[in-house]
């Protein structure tokens, strides 16, 4: 599939890194399909292109691998709705609002985006009675030491 | 847009399966009771614009320093 991208120019993009979100998302009740663009081979990063508007791309992140400590119950109607079952286990992502500085710049913790593999859907869905929020900075620790984890 | 006007105790019917009750009235709030199928989510109108406001401020991550330094992150 090919699709217009004003960050990535245009891009082939395999059917299989095609994930349709059904009611769109939060602010974008219409954008219902994104090409999912890995940063990287080894990149916890990954960005979410709408295959419909060139300008929109959000990144994402893969959140385990930041905050092992983070987790969330995934209700039996929000796994019945996207698909997902201990057969199909669901991969998590959450959505980063980048900063110029990147000491700044958050994850929104309290609305994941869950993505079924298997059928290529995704919903972004809003976490009830949790302490997250939208605004979690992404390193609270200052910038991590990038040669000493590129080994590990 | 309809508006109706309703009394405490008085329901508005939605669809087949929801049902709004108005339980409460104190000076500028009102308690209401929802009665919806498990399937329908509901959520606080300001819950649900704090999230449409981040994915529109997450937006279009143009081409900053910042996403360069990112491409240097591998997975621990």
């Amino acid at each position: 599939m090919k699709i217009q991208s004003t960050r990535f120019g245009e891009l082939e993009v395999a059917a299989e890194h095609i994930l349709k979100f059904e009611q769109g998302i939060p602010g974008f009740p219409g954008e219902t399909e994104f090409a999912f663009l890995p940063y990287g081979s080894d990149s916890p990063f990954a960005f979410l292109q709408s295959t419909t508007d060139a300008d929109l791309a959000f990144l994402i992140v893969e959140p385990f691998s930041f905050l092992p400590e983070y987790t969330f119950e995934l209700t039996d109607e929000w796994s019945d709705q996207i698909g997902v079952s201990t057969d199909n286990p669901p991969q998590v992502f959450n959505i980063v609002s980048i900063k110029e500085s990147l000491n700044q710049s958050t994850v929104n913790l309290l609305a994941p985006v869950v993505v079924n593999w298997r059928d290529r859907k995704a919903k972004q869905i809003i976490l009830e009675k949790v302490e997250y929020t939208t605004k979690h900075l992404l390193f609270p620790n200052g910038l991590p030491d990038q040669t000493a984890q590129g080994g590990k | 847009m309809l508006a109706l006007t309703r009394r405490v105790g008085e329901r508005i019917v939605i669809g087949d399966n929801v049902v709004v009750t108005i339980v409460d009235i104190k000076g500028d709030s009102i308690r209401i009771a929802i009665d919806a199928p498990r399937e329908i989510k509901i959520y606080r109108g300001e819950i649900f614009d704090a999230i449409a406001a981040e994915n529109k401020q997450a937006a279009v991550p143009q081409a900053t320093a910042a996403l360069d330094i990112l491409k240097g992150i591998h997975k621990k």
